[in-house]
């Protein structure tokens, strides 16, 4: 669990974070809407389904999603739930967990990523580094936070959900909270062809929600393994019913 | 098992995750696994595994955290399997 000395810092900043939504959506949204005029196809649904398979629920929540572009959790945060919805839940406005080189581009991102609940994170940092995180991770899911993962450790290099270079760090979090529940989510952009910065202007997003249990018989380091793999082949697999959708709509 | 034929071993179980092939065919006991021979870090717990299987060994999250080179894994091996008979 996450030390002692990083516990009062993370409850500070999950306090400014829920005393400041109702600013910090309505800038992100009309951001979105308006700066970058994205739409989420059929979000009455996204947001349906999200309530439906995990939202009504308490307790923690790790929110599994593939990855291509450096915004998909603002995307993601944006369409799972309005505004008043997670300002009456607090644990519904997710952690997020991105480069630490990324946000430290610009000093108006570290702003942001500190109001949006961001642990910057060392991507392909040391073992110690990486256990840092997973406990800061598993200390927030079992106060019953929620937290937006990327397991494949990084954008997708293919374009495709990346299951050879997928981390197995989602697999040790469950095995610290086992009680978590696991929200599979699907997110792509109709144009987006592979990896991006961001989406295009104008981008339609497609959003597709599966909750499923991963279990194991084993523990330690195959049991993470065990875990890591269900949740990245689940993605797999609402990518290929994604792309075979996509096939039947021409 | 002498150190010899676990080095062997070792890289021939690395060898699949290898992104740099001809750094393999020089490699030492100073050999880093992930800078000098390009595995991806996340796949370093799948060559732990390996190792498990392959040496019958059980190796915990502390003694893997350790193993940055060749030379590391084959003193691990070697611990373990001298431990275990």
């Amino acid at each position: 669990m996450a030390s002692r000395f990083d516990r009062p810092g993370l409850r500070v900043q999950e306090f400014v974070a829920q005393a400041l939504i109702f600013l910090t959506y309505a800038a992100l949204a009309a951001w979105m809407k308006f700066g970058r005029r994205f739409t989420i196809e059929e979000l009455g649904r996204v947001r349906g389904d999200f309530m439906e398979q995990a939202g009504a629920e308490r307790g923690p929540l790790l929110i599994c999603a593939n990855h291509l572009t450096l915004i998909d959790s603002l995307v993601l945060q944006w369409a799972l739930a309005p505004s008043w919805r997670v300002a009456g839940r607090r644990g519904l406005f997710a952690w997020n967990l991105p480069d630490k080189g990324n946000l430290a581009a610009h000093w108006w991102w570290q702003v942001l990523g500190y109001l949006g609940k961001c642990i910057p994170v060392v991507r392909q940092g040391t073992p110690e580094q990486a256990r840092q995180t997973i406990d800061k991770v598993a200390w927030l899911l079992a106060r019953g936070q929620s937290v937006v993962i990327f397991p494949e450790g990084g954008r997708s290099r293919t374009g495709r959900v990346d299951t050879e270079n997928a981390a197995y760090g989602v697999g040790r979090i469950l095995q610290a909270v086992p009680e978590t529940r696991v929200l599979c989510v699907f997110l792509r952009g109709r144009g987006q062809t592979g990896y991006t910065d961001f989406p295009a202007r104008g981008e339609t997003f497609v959003i597709g929600l599966k909750r499923i249990t991963p279990a194991t018989v084993s523990d330690g380091m195959r049991g993470a393994r065990d875990l890591a793999v269900q949740i990245v082949g689940q993605l797999r697999e609402m990518e290929n019913r994604y792309f075979d959708d996509a096939l039947v709509d021409r | 098992m002498d150190r010899a034929a676990a080095f062997d071993k070792v890289t021939g179980i690395i060898k699949p995750f290898v992104k740099n092939i001809e750094a393999l065919k020089g490699s030492t006991d100073a050999t880093r696994i992930i800078e000098d021979l390009g595995v991806n870090s996340a796949r370093l717990v799948d060559i732990i595994l390996a190792f498990e299987d392959e040496f019958g060994i059980s190796v915990d999250d502390e003694s893997a955290d350790k193993v940055r080179t060749v030379g590391d894994a084959v003193q691990m091996i070697l611990l373990k399997t001298a431990t275990a008979s």
